[in-house]
């Protein structure tokens, strides 16, 4: 389980040090962060940077291709979504649905910044023994 | 790399060497400059304001970040 850093990443073919070399996926609300900047840019450099992409790129985000990363079905993890957000009071999806997946996709949790976590992520994370993982110093 | 017991390799560590070396080359779709602008969004100088953006999302969707969006970035 991976989030929006190590996804692009590994799309634009960066495969971080200690990143396993096996199936990988990404929640279904981290791809609707990503569809995000592309679909609603705001005003800065990052989203006139964005704009450049060709449209094999945009595609790339898109919809990633299957044999590098997964968008996973949300389906299936909503409940147990629903279940953690309610018990720890973690009140968002982005959170809830990254904890579920991890839960039933390998108790490993992969993130390309430690900007990315968040405290609530990392606490109920280790209360699950799900392990959490940087791929970059803090 | 896994042989067989002749010395060869196996046709299923064939397979999955080939693909791993897909999954590692990336999107096969990318041009060099995308490949250039998703470097600089995850490690270089656009990563600030890709963070930032991903914590706005947060904020500004209370189903995605919930209530204690301070602590769920």
């Amino acid at each position: 389980m991976i989030d929006e850093y190590l996804a692009v990443s590994v799309l634009g073919g960066i495969w971080p040090d200690g990143l396993p070399d096996e199936d990988l996926g990404l929640p279904a609300s981290r791809h609707w962060r990503l569809l995000q900047r592309v679909h609603a840019p705001g005003s800065g450099q990052l989203s006139r940077i964005l704009d450049e992409l060709s449209p094999a790129g945009r595609q790339s985000v898109r919809y990633p291709h299957p044999e590098i990363l997964q968008v996973l079905d949300p389906r299936p993890l909503l409940d147990e979504a629903a279940s953690i957000a309610a018990r720890y009071g973690a009140g968002g999806l982005l959170v809830a649905e990254t904890l579920a997946a991890g839960l039933t996709h390998g108790h490993q949790l992969w993130f390309g910044t430690a900007r990315n976590v968040g405290q609530a992520l990392a606490r109920i994370a280790a209360d699950l023994h799900i392990d959490l993982h940087v791929t970059e110093p803090a | 790399m896994v042989t067989g017991h002749n010395g060869r390799v196996s046709i299923g560590e064939e397979l999955l060497e080939e693909r791993r070396r897909r999954r590692r080359a990336g999107d096969p779709r990318l041009t060099d400059a995308d490949r250039e602008i998703f470097r600089r969004i995850t490690t270089g100088d656009l990563a600030d304001e890709f963070q930032a953006a991903l914590d706005a999302d947060l904020v500004n969707d209370p189903l995605l970040g919930g209530h204690d969006t301070d602590s769920d970035a």
